[in-house]
């Protein structure tokens, strides 16, 4: 019986390898960010091995390297985006903001830096309705 | 046949796969992929070495192996803090 869990084990371990390898493969050309998915499709292959070593009966081995796995993982991705990424893609340092015009409560920056500009075209507006006192002689 | 031998078998010829698709993967132009790949390999050649161990009675196949995943994780997380560079 035990043989048997064994072999469901390391076949599933089997199907998850040749599936993390057709991943790694089938990346297209083009794709934007292709190290991050690749380091993400490795993640399946990690958890592959683990389920090798559990049905090897390898404890302590699946332990150890379901611990370090996605230190490994965070690394080369930190690495990655630390250096290579921000020096060959400039474009990633810019964030561009996406605002509804029409949102009752979030604006643009820019429209806003514009209304509080002194010489805005809502300031002028408001210059209708300036306040006038009367002055008021007490001599007379 | 026995299963245990025959699922054995399937799962080195599938780390072996892997190897080779790695290996590939390894040549795409950035140093981190390279990384990436020298790591799958270690690991993968952990686990066949497991096996192999198992199926052919050898000693020592289970330390070999856990050296291979301990030195594997600290080589990689090494190069990735000199690849990486310091905090700006």
């Amino acid at each position: 019986m035990i043989e048997y869990v064994q072999a469901i084990l390391l076949i599933i371990a089997a199907v998850l390898t040749i599936i993390s390898a057709v991943g790694l493969l089938s990346l297209g050309k083009n794709t934007r960010n292709k190290v991050y998915a690749r380091i993400h499709i490795v993640g399946l292959f990690d958890i592959a091995c683990i389920i090798a070593m559990i049905g090897l009966g390898q404890y302590l081995l699946a332990g150890v390297y379901f611990i370090l796995a996605p230190f490994t993982a965070h690394a080369i991705a930190n690495a990655y985006w630390k250096k290579e990424d921000r020096e060959n893609n400039m474009d990633l340092m810019t964030v561009e903001e996406e605002v509804d015009e029409n949102h009752p409560f979030i604006h643009p920056k820019e429209k806003m830096q514009a209304l509080e500009s002194e010489d805005s075209e809502k300031l002028k507006t408001d210059d209708r309705f300036s306040v006038t006192t009367i002055e008021i002689n007490e001599d007379e | 046949m026995d299963i245990l031998f025959i699922a054995k078998i399937l799962l080195v010829i599938a780390l072996i796969i892997m190897m080779l698709v790695t290996l590939r993967a390894s040549a795409y132009k950035s140093t981190s992929m390279g990384l990436l790949g020298s790591s799958v390999i270690v690991n993968a050649f952990a686990v066949a070495l497991l096996i192999i161990g198992e199926l052919h009675n050898l000693q020592f196949y289970r330390d070999i192996s856990l050296a291979l995943i301990f030195f594997g994780f600290v080589g990689t997380v090494a190069f990735a803090v000199v690849l990486g560079g310091n905090d700006e």
